[in-house]
């Protein structure tokens, strides 16, 4: 029988296979199809530790709102084969109502997966793909699970039509004839599940990161390949060349930081991406940045930590590293996008601030939104009157590192005919000239504390869901909640706040986008009086405790932080937060 | 480079008169009387005023050490980075901004041993630079310990009282080794003939390594023998690589002049716009 | 490559030079003095202060014979100097120090003089021309008298107290 769900709720099946069995593709295939079908979607891969041939699973949710993350449990499991898929169990989590497609040639469904008590529905998958000449077996799932979740056979021919046309007619045709195959599985076919909309994107964190980069004005990257970040710089190098820009492969991230320190002193909005080993080694450069008063962003893609940690994973453990990893006093920004779409706006937004308030912006992601493919609405153009302050004509009394009311003095670029400095990280006076004395220690510490505490940042420093506490109305049940969180965490939270909702508490979500400096009086207003319950996908709470040191928590805040490498799940947050607030 | 934020391209047009005083700031130097690096410095000036080369037509980078110090005793855009980092930061100046002149300086610590691979890499790209190493086989700033370039019997160092006892980095040897299309040698005791070689490098098309003798009169005294012990190097430039492999390791690391230049392509990003960020996005549509 | 033992056969090389030499004395007076100010020693910076200002009275007098001769552009490194850089400026053998004391500093000044009155000399006896050889000749004789002022001062100067020691170790900087 199909999946059966109510039309509102989205649909997860996963795909698993060892050897070249083409799970990932099947999934690609399936999450296009969604798409061509009018619906949300999101795709996230694992694997084992081969380049090629190691066992891998593609886990896809779609549905007609947007998916913001991979939910609890899979409704559907297409195994191709049983390679090793005990790595899978943490990661793909079955039910009773749970349906799996299993192949009898691939032999018994593995027992851990029958102890979840689900429906096992035997597919002759290699044999319908032997029928077809060069049919693959994957291709035969992606029929199957199809008709079962409902897509339409025409966007399920459409979506494998694009996604191999570079392999040749004989495999697109071979493809499709597998997929109507597969398609036939279900006699009774469940009435198509069409969503409502076109013209979405299609696009992986990393990407939306890369086009946020260009929206905000970046022009030269220079950067290190390193895991999870390596695809936002490829997708980069080719369309920073269209654009008239560059990318420069460095010899490491010590390179990196400074090649960008060099071309935004040139003039260039610049920006590199690296995780957290890659952040580690940068970190003087950040300073560098900060104390020159030179803007630069650094992407990081959070992978599981620490040191070499868990490259292929993620976690939300660099918060620390991003907000006290200089040696000095040393304020900088620091953001973090809530998903794969809101990828695009904070990126843009922090090459934005960088560039106004002449600093460094860490901007984190993780590997979960950077490697993970979704379908969404475009992003709304992004418009913001911020950029560099340059002094227009030469002044003869131009002091570069001036105090000014606000804090920012403007940034003389070389090649500029009149007055010229030399930047930096010595401190410094006014005048740029090297300095130990008390005075310009003190003051340029002030100037560089008070550019970022006295600019309004408008209201982009968060998401805030759910409203005040009496929207419950009068059947609210026990105190009113206030969910934190920041990064890949925000979808999970989402979902559960929903189910928490449904239950009749009170529950107000805030997702801080801007993380430092924290907008400490915005974020009270916000809790009121709630009860706040912070949640994280890291060891050690560390959102909790900057928040608690920058007072704006107080001392009936509860952390609910648990680190990877698996996914927070909406249903582990609820319980969590039920049991922490013993409602 | 497409940004607002650019000047326009093309080296700005000084009134021909810029004399090498000209180019002196009114800072006043800290090094120590007697420093080679005063030699270094006067020959960077003649060198630009010889070349014509503007104020704001050229920036200068450097990283830590007493060598390091010199951008400020320039007037022109200057950066005074990090320590072994000066290279990188010229590099991506240089990426955006083919149109100034870029001159990096620094010491032997911050250039061959914090430095060295960034040492390295900048020889292989070959991007339009000069890069003058200002070598006293010493760590002056933090008061005397050994460098890469020192004997390794040199045991003045309270960090390394028996000496390092490891043999010494060859700049010139590598620089060719990593593929440096131009290296000179110069002595700052010599500052007419470093001029020739600065306005040579400088005109070099590609990276142009310059390794300077310049004495540290406070820690390394017996540097002072080094004005009897440099010597024109016996033999012509040469272009041949090899040729020129064999030359520099019978060097007795004292031999001034032109080594090796040779013309290779030159690294540079040159792109121009030919989309826009609406066409990208266009792309992201399944 | 220039020989530094070409000849000078013009009086407009030979003013080209003189220029040089003054110009060059002059800056290298006003950086020492600039390195004796920052290292605090006040008597001897300004010692050096005083001696670039009569390095450009003297530079001012070669220019005044020079009005409406045109000097050729020599590129540094073509200067005919018999040592590496001018004869007033880098064949030293007394190296600054910052503890320099002002005899030592007139001592540095008397050497850099004795070797402008040599390149002088050197033309006067080995140009081809005789109106270079009297020029040269001339600003010879300038020499000796500079050589001679300072040999006066010297004697002034001769018992002041020698250099004294630093009791303080080398200092860190940055």
């Amino acid at each position: 029988m199909p999946i059966s769900k109510a039309p509102h709720e989205p649909i997860a099946i996963a795909f698993s296979g060892s050897g070249g069995s083409g799970a990932v593709t099947a999934g690609s295939i399936l999450l296009a199809a969604a798409a061509r079908a009018g619906h949300y979607g999101l795709m996230m891969r694992s694997a084992g530790p081969q380049i090629r041939g190691g066992e891998s699973a593609a886990l896809v949710r779609f549905g007609p709102r947007p998916i913001g993350c991979i939910g609890d449990r899979f409704d559907l499991l297409v195994g191709l084969d049983w390679g090793n898929h005990g790595r899978f169990r943490d990661e793909i989590p079955l039910g009773a109502d749970s349906l799996i497609l299993a192949d009898p040639a691939a032999g018994p469904v593995p027992e851990p997966i029958v102890a979840e008590g689900v429906e096992i529905r035997q597919v002759p998958f290699l044999d319908l793909a032997g029928s077809v000449a060069d049919g693959h077996m994957n291709m035969v799932g992606v029929g199957a699970a199809g008709a079962l979740a409902g897509l339409p056979l025409d966007a399920l021919v459409a979506a494998a039509g694009t996604a191999l046309a570079g392999k040749g007619e004989a495999v697109v045709s071979a493809a499709q004839a597998c997929i109507r195959l597969g398609h036939q599985i279900q006699d009774d076919a469940p009435p198509s599940r069409v969503g409502h909309g076109c013209g979405r994107w299609d696009l992986s964190g990393n990407e939306a990161a890369g086009l946020g980069a260009l929206r905000g004005g970046v022009r030269f990257v220079a950067a290190y390949p390193i895991t999870p970040a390596s695809e936002m710089l490829e997708w980069l190098a080719p369309r920073l060349e269209r654009l008239g820009g560059a990318l420069l492969q460095a010899e490491d991230e010590l390179a990196s930081i400074n090649m960008i320190i060099g071309s935004s002193f040139g003039g260039v909005p610049s920006l590199t991406a690296t995780s957290g080993p890659g952040l580690s080694l940068m970190m003087e450069g950040v300073g560098l940045a900060i104390a020159s008063e030179t803007p630069v962003v650094v992407v990081n893609v959070q992978r599981g930590g620490p040191s070499t940690g868990i490259p292929t994973k993620s976690e939300q453990a660099d918060l620390d590293l991003a907000l006290y990893g200089c040696h000095g006093d040393a304020p900088h920004l620091v953001l973090a996008a809530l998903g794969i779409a809101d990828c695009v706006l904070t990126t843009a937004w922090a090459v934005r601030l960088a560039e106004h308030l002449q600093t460094a912006a860490i901007v984190l992601s993780d590997q979960a939104i950077g490697q993970s493919r979704a379908i969404i609405d475009p992003s709304p153009p992004f418009e913001s009157p911020l950029r560099r302050i340059i002094p227009n004509g030469p002044e003869p009394d131009y002091q570069r590192y001036a105090l000014t009311a606000s804090g920012i003095s403007p940034m003389r670029i070389p090649g500029c005919p009149g007055p010229s400095y030399t930047a930096d990280g010595l401190e410094h006076d006014a005048a740029a000239t090297p300095s130990s004395l008390a005075a310009d220690h003190h003051c340029q510490l002030a100037k560089r504390h008070d550019k970022l505490a006295r600019f309004d940042y408008g209201a982009h420093w968060a998401e805030i869901d759910g409203g005040g506490p009496g929207d419950a109305g009068s059947d609210a049940v026990g105190p009113s909640l206030c969910l934190i969180c920041w990064g890949s965490a925000h979808g999970a939270v989402g979902e559960a706040a929903e189910r928490l909702r449904d239950r009749g508490l009170a529950v107000k979500v805030v997702a801080l986008r801007l993380i430092a400096p924290l907008q400490r009086d915005a974020l009270r207003a916000a809790i009121g009086a709630a009860l706040p319950l912070v949640i994280e996908q890291n060891a050690s709470g560390q959102l909790f405790g900057w928040l608690r040191a920058e007072g704006a928590l107080d001392g009936d805040a509860q952390s609910i932080a648990r680190p990877g490498p698996l996914p927070l799940r909406p249903g582990e947050i609820v319980a969590d937060v039920l049991a922490k607030t013993q409602l | 480079m497409a940004d607002t934020a650019t000047p326009p391209a093309g080296r700005a047009e000084p009134p021909p008169t810029l004399k090498a005083k000209d180019y002196k700031s009114k800072v006043k130097p800290i090094w120590c009387p007697g420093c080679g690096h005063f030699g270094v410095l006067s020959a960077l000036t003649k060198a630009l005023a010889y070349l014509q080369i503007g104020k704001e037509a050229h920036a200068i980078i450097s990283g830590i050490g007493c060598s390091s110090r010199l951008p400020a005793y320039i007037d022109s855009f200057g950066f005074h980075g990090l320590h072994g980092r000066a290279l990188p930061v010229a590099t991506g100046l240089k990426a955006a901004r083919p149109d100034l002149t870029v001159l990096v300086v620094g010491g032997d610590g911050d250039g061959f041993s914090i430095g060295g691979n960034h040492f390295l890499h900048a020889c292989r790209r070959n991007m339009d630079m000069t890069y003058i190493v200002m070598d006293n086989e010493v760590y002056g700033m933090t008061k005397g310990q050994a460098s890469p370039t020192t004997q390794p019997t040199w045991s003045h160092s309270k960090l390394t009282p028996h000496g390092t006892g490891v043999r010494r980095f060859q700049p010139a040897a590598i620089a060719l080794a990593a593929g440096a299309s131009f290296i000179a040698r110069g002595f700052s005791g010599d500052p007419n003939r470093l001029t020739q070689l600065l306005v040579q490098a400088i005109g070099h098309p590609g990276f142009a390594f310059v390794h300077v003798l310049s004495p540290c009169q406070t820690f390394r005294p017996e540097q002072k023998a080094w004005k009897q012990q440099v010597h024109p190097c016996q033999l012509e430039p040469t272009t041949d690589a090899a040729h020129a492999a064999a030359l520099i390791q019978r060097d007795d690391g004292m031999a001034t002049g032109l080594l090796y230049a040779e013309r290779l392509p030159v690294n540079q990003p040159r792109n121009e716009p030919d989309t826009t960020i609406a066409e990208i996005e266009a792309e992201l549509l399944p | 490559m220039t020989n530094a033992h070409d000849p000078i056969d013009t009086i407009a090389e030979l003013l080209a030079h003189a220029l040089e030499l003054e110009h060059e004395s002059a800056a290298r007076y006003e950086q020492l003095a600039d390195s004796m100010e920052v290292h605090h020693n006040v008597t001897t910076a300004e010692q050096f202060r005083h001696l670039a200002t009569l390095s450009h009275e003297h530079a001012a007098t070669v220019e005044e014979r020079a009005v409406g001769i045109e000097l050729p552009r020599i590129p540094p490194w073509e200067y005919k100097w018999s040592c590496p850089g001018s004869p007033e400026t880098d064949c030293l053998d007394h190296e600054p120090h910052y503890l320099m004391t002002r005899v030592e500093a007139l001592h540095l000044a008397l050497h850099n003089e004795r070797r402008g009155y040599d390149f002088y000399a050197q033309v006067a006896s080995g140009s081809n021309s005789p109106e270079v050889r009297a020029l040269a000749a001339r600003m010879a004789a300038e020499e000796a008298d500079h050589i001679a002022m300072l040999r006066g001062w010297l004697a002034d100067a001769e018992d002041l107290p020698p250099r004294q020691n630093d009791l303080d170790p080398p200092n860190v900087p940055a």
